[in-house]
C-alpha cells in the first residue's frame, strides 16, 4: 500500500460562529504535489494553518506521516512552511531570524550554514542578510521565509501562495525546487491562485469552495468532472466553484461604465 | 483634514500599543475582538495622555502650593525657592512629555502612517499637513495642561504680568525642547538603531546604550515627582551656600528661566549680574527653541513626504549563522527584539531602577533589618513579575509563523524564566553597587535577596505556565496580553502569592524561633522552585 504523507478527515475550522472549513477531507501521497485551490475566503489558508500547527481546529483528524497533530513537535519538525502573509520578526535581520529558526530546529551549524549559503545564493538574498526584515521588499521577505522553510530539508513542504512577490528568476527556482523535492519522494501541499502554475506544477489538485472540497483529482479527472474535454484549469475552477455564471455580464457592465 | 488626521492618529496609537505588523495574528480573531483591540489601543493612548497630564497637575501643585503659605521656608529665600520651583516644573514637563511621546513616536516615525496615506489622491503637501496634525494630537492635552497649570500656579503664588509672560515663554520653550528630544530620539532610534542592521558589535552596543536613554526620562520624571519638595528646598539652600553656583546655573536651562521669572515676580533678591546672564541665556534658549520648532515641523512634514525611512545596508561578508540550543536561541531572539523596541527594553531596566529608588529611600536607615529587607525585596519582585507577560508577548510578533516551529512549551517557559530571573539578579547587583556607594551594610538584604531569587523564579514559572497554557493554541497575540487587564490579574495574584509565601514563613519563624529565619526562608523558596521546575519539566 502506498504510504500517505498527509491524511485530513472531517476537518472543521470555525471563527466564532463563522465556519471557515466544513468537514474537509483529503489525502496527499509521498512524491505528490497537491494543489489546494479555491476563491478568496474558501478556507485554504485556514486548512494549511491547521496542518502546520498554527491554528486549532474545532474537530477532525489530521495525521502527518502517520503522526497525529497532537504530537506537535514531532510533526512540526518534518514540515517546511511558507505562510501566505509573510509575518516574520520584522526587527531582526535575516541572519538573526534564521539563527533563531535554526536554534529551535536544533540544526548543526555546519549543516545549516551550507544550506543557507546555497539557498541565499540561489535566491540572491545574500546582500540583504544584515538588513532588518522590516526594511526588505515583500519579495525579499518571501525569500527569507522560503530559506527558513527549506534550510532543514523538511520531508513535507507546505507552501501557501509562495510565489507572491517573487521575481521571475526566484519563482522559477522555487518551482524547480518543488519539483525536485517531489521527484525525491517528498510530498508538497501548494496553495495558489495562479491556475497556470497549478496546472503545470501539481500532480493533483483539490478545489475548495465555502470550506468544502468541490472537486479533486488530476486536471484530466476534473475535466471529466465538468464534462469538458479541453477546458483549462481556470475554466474548470470557475465552473466547480460556481463563479462562471454571470461573469461575462459583469465584465461587460464594467467595460460599459 | 483634522478628521483624517484623527484616523491616522488612531492607527499610530494602535501600532504603538500592539506593535502589530501586516497580517499578524489578527486574522485568527473575530471581528468583535479586533474592535475591542482598536478601542483598547485608543483608550490606552488616552490614559497615557491623562496620566501625564495628571502628573503635570500634581507636580505643579506640589512645587508651587507651598509658596502660597509659610514663607520663608526654613531660612531659604523666597526668590530662590521660586527659581527652584519654576526650574523643577519645567524639567518635569520636559521629561514627562518626552517619556510619553517616546512610546508613541517610534510608530509615528516608522513612516507606516505614510504608507496608509500615499495611495490616496492627496498631494504631498496635504499628506504633510495631515501628518503634522496627527503629531500635534499625540501631545495636545499634556501641552495645553502644562501651560495652563504653570500659568495658573504662577499667578496663584502672586506673580506679576511680566512674570506671567516670561513664564509663558519658559513653558513654551520647555515644550518645544521636549518635542525636539522626542522626535529626535525616535528618529534616531528608528533610522540608526531599529533599522540599522544588527550584525556588528557596535550596533549591539548602540542598541543597549539606547535602551538606557529610553528609560532615563522615566527615571528622571519619577525622581522629580517623588522628591519634588526636597529638590526645591535643596536647590534653594545649596545655591544660598554657594553663590558661584548661581552664576553657572543662570546659564543653564531651565534655571535661567527660573531666575528671570523670580526677578519679574519680586523685582529684587537676584544679583544684577546673574539677572543679565539668565536674560541673555534665556534669549538664547528662545532662539534655540525657534530653531528646534522649525526642525520638528520640518522633520514631521518630511515624514509626510516619506523622507525619513532610512535603513542602513551593511556590507555582508558571509551568511554564517551560529545556531544555539533552543532555549538560548529564544533568549537571544528576545534580547534582539527588545533592544529594538523601547517598550520592551524599558521593562528590562525597570527592576534595576526600582532597586536604586528603593535603596535610596532606605539609605537613611543605618541598619537594614528583616522587615526593611523583606519590604525592599517585595518591591523588586512586584516589578520583576511584570516582565514575564511582556516577554511572552514577544512571541506574538510573528506567531502566525513561529507557531509552526517545533518549539516545546517547557523550552519557551525555561527561556523566559531564565531571562526574567536574570533581570532580578541584575537588580541585586545594582543594589550591591548602591550599598557600596552609600557605605551601608546591605548584607542582610543581599543574602535574603539571593535566596529569594528561587521564589521569584518559581513565581515567574507559574505565571508563564498559566499564560502559555492559555495562549498556546490561541496564539500569543500581543493584543491578547496587553488589552486584557484580567490576564494581568489572573497571573499576578498567584505569582505574587508564590513570592510572599517564603516571606510569611520567615516572619512566622521570626516570632517562633528567630535562629531559624534564614533556614526557613531558604527551605520554602527552594521547595517552591523545585515544585515549579517539576511542573515545567512535565510541559510538552
Amino acid at each position: 500500500m502506498e504510504q500517505l504523507a498527509v491524511r485530513v478527515e472531517g476537518l472543521v475550522i470555525n471563527y466564532g460562529s463563522f465556519v471557515a472549513v466544513d468537514n474537509l477531507s483529503f489525502t496527499v501521497k509521498n512524491g505528490e504535489i497537491y494543489g489546494l485551490l479555491g476563491p478568496n475566503g474558501a478556507g485554504k489558508t485556514s486548512t494549511i494553518k491547521v496542518l502546520v500547527g498554527v491554528l486549532e481546529p474545532r474537530s477532525g483528524k489530521v495525521e502527518i506521516f502517520n503522526t497525529p497533530l497532537s504530537d506537535e513537535v514531532a510533526v512540526k519538525s518534518q514540515i517546511g512552511y511558507v505562510p501566505e502573509e509573510v509575518v516574520l520578526l520584522d526587527s531582526l535581520t535575516p541572519r538573526e531570524f534564521l539563527e533563531f529558526v535554526a536554534s529551535i530546529r536544533r540544526l548543526e551549524a555546519g549543516v545549516a550554514n551550507s544550506r543557507i549559503e546555497r539557498l541565499t545564493s540561489a535566491f540572491e538574498l545574500k546582500q540583504y542578510f544584515d538588513t532588518p526584515i522590516a526594511a526588505l521588499s515583500m519579495g525579499n521577505k518571501q525569500k527569507v521565509a522560503i530559506v527558513a522553510a527549506l534550510m532543514h530539508e523538511p520531508r513535507l513542504l507546505i507552501l501557501d501562495e509562495p510565489l507572491i512577490g517573487l521575481d521571475a528568476r526566484s519563482s522559477k527556482i522555487l518551482k524547480e525546487l518543488i519539483t525536485f523535492h517531489a521527484k525525491k519522494g517528498g510530498p508538497v501541499i501548494f496553495s495558489t491562485h495562479i491556475m497556470e502554475v497549478a496546472e503545470k506544477l501539481c500532480t493533483r489538485v483539490g478545489i475548495i469552495n465555502k470550506g468544502r472540497i468541490v472537486g479533486e483529482g488530476t486536471v484530466d479527472d476534473l475535466r471529466k468532472l465538468v464534462k469538458s474535454a479541453e477546458g483549462s484549469l481556470e475554466d474548470i475552477f470557475l465552473k466547480v466553484t460556481e463563479q462562471e455564471a454571470g461573469m461575462q455580464e459583469i465584465v461587460k457592465a464594467l467595460e460599459e461604465e | 483634514m483634522w478628521r483624517l488626521s484623527s484616523k491616522i492618529y488612531k492607527e499610530v496609537s494602535f501600532q504603538s500599543i500592539f506593535s502589530l505588523r501586516v497580517g499578524s495574528p489578527l486574522p485568527q480573531r473575530g471581528k468583535r475582538d479586533v474592535r475591542q483591540l482598536v478601542r483598547s489601543a485608543g483608550m490606552n493612548t488616552l490614559i497615557s495622555k491623562l496620566i501625564t497630564t495628571a502628573f503635570i497637575g500634581i507636580f505643579g501643585s506640589i512645587v508651587f502650593l507651598p509658596l502660597t503659605v509659610n514663607f520663608p521656608v526654613s531660612g531659604t529665600s523666597r526668590e530662590l525657592t521660586v527659581v527652584g520651583s519654576v526650574s523643577a516644573f519645567l524639567a518635569v514637563v520636559l521629561f514627562l512629555i518626552v517619556f510619553m511621546g517616546l512610546q508613541v513616536s517610534t510608530a509615528f516615525v516608522s513612516s507606516k502612517v505614510v504608507e496608509i496615506l500615499s495611495p490616496l489622491p492627496l498631494s504631498k503637501r496635504d499628506i504633510s499637513n495631515i501628518i503634522f496634525l496627527c503629531f500635534t494630537r499625540i501631545f495636545d492635552i499634556p501641552l495645553i495642561t502644562a501651560i495652563a497649570v504653570f500659568l495658573a500656579a504662577y499667578l496663584l503664588v502672586g506673580g506679576s504680568i511680566l512674570g506671567g509672560l516670561i513664564a509663558l515663554a519658559a513653558i513654551v520653550t520647555a515644550e518645544v525642547f521636549a518635542l525636539t528630544l522626542t522626535i529626535g530620539s525616535a528618529r534616531f532610534f528608528y533610522t540608526r538603531v531599529a533599522r540599522g542592521g544588527g550584525g556588528s558589535r557596535w550596533q549591539t552596543l548602540l542598541r543597549f546604550a539606547f535602551m538606557l536613554v529610553w528609560v532615563l526620562p522615566t527615571f528622571a520624571a519619577y525622581v522629580a515627582v517623588n522628591f519634588a519638595g526636597e529638590i526645591v528646598r535643596s536647590f534653594a539652600s545649596l545655591t544660598q551656600s554657594f553663590s558661584s553656583l548661581l552664576q553657572i546655573l543662570s546659564l543653564v536651562f531651565p534655571f535661567s528661566w527660573g531666575f528671570l521669572v523670580s526677578y519679574a515676580t519680586f523685582l529684587r533678591g537676584i544679583d544684577q549680574f546673574i539677572l543679565v546672564l539668565s536674560a541673555v541665556s534665556s534669549i538664547g534658549y528662545v532662539a534655540l527653541a525657534y530653531y528646534c520648532l522649525k526642525w520638528v515641523t520640518g522633520t514631521v512634514r518630511k515624514m509626510g513626504a516619506g523622507g525619513i525611512v532610512a535603513g542602513l545596508r551593511e556590507l555582508v561578508k558571509d551568511t554564517l549563522i551560529i545556531p544555539q540550543v533552543p532555549w538560548l536561541g529564544i533568549i537571544r531572539k528576545d534580547l534582539r527584539v527588545a533592544s529594538r523596541a523601547p517598550s520592551y527594553a524599558s521593562l528590562f531596566l525597570l527592576p534595576a531602577m526600582q532597586t536604586v529608588i528603593l535603596a535610596i529611600s532606605f539609605s537613611s536607615i543605618s541598619e537594614v533589618g528583616l522587615s526593611a529587607a523583606l519590604g525592599i525585596l517585595m518591591g523588586i519582585s512586584m516589578i520583576t513579575l511584570l516582565l514575564p507577560p511582556t516577554l511572552l508577548s514577544i512571541e506574538g510578533l510573528a506567531s502566525s509563523y513561529t507557531r509552526s516551529l517545533p518549539m516545546k512549551k517547557r523550552t519557551l517557559i525555561s527561556a523566559k524564566t531564565l531571562l526574567s530571573t536574570v533581570t532580578y539578579v541584575i537588580s541585586l547587583i545594582v543594589l550591591l553597587i548602591v550599598a557600596s556607594y552609600l557605605g551601608r551594610d546591605f548584607s542582610y538584604i543581599l543574602t535574603f535577596g539571593a535566596i529569594h531569587g528561587l521564589a521569584i523564579a518559581a513565581a515567574i514559572m507559574l505565571e508563564l505556565i498559566i499564560l502559555t497554557n492559555k495562549f498556546w493554541t490561541e496564539g500569543f497575540a500581543v493584543g491578547n496580553i496587553y488589552s486584557r487587564l484580567s490576564i494581568y490579574i489572573l497571573i499576578f495574584i498567584p505569582g505574587f502569592a508564590v513570592v510572599l509565601v517564603p516571606m510569611i514563613a520567615t516572619i512566622a519563624a521570626f516570632f517562633l524561633a528567630e535562629q531559624l529565619v534564614l533556614p526557613v526562608f531558604l527551605a520554602v523558596a527552594s521547595a517552591e522552585f523545585a515544585l515549579m521546575s517539576a511542573v515545567v519539566i512535565r510541559e510538552k
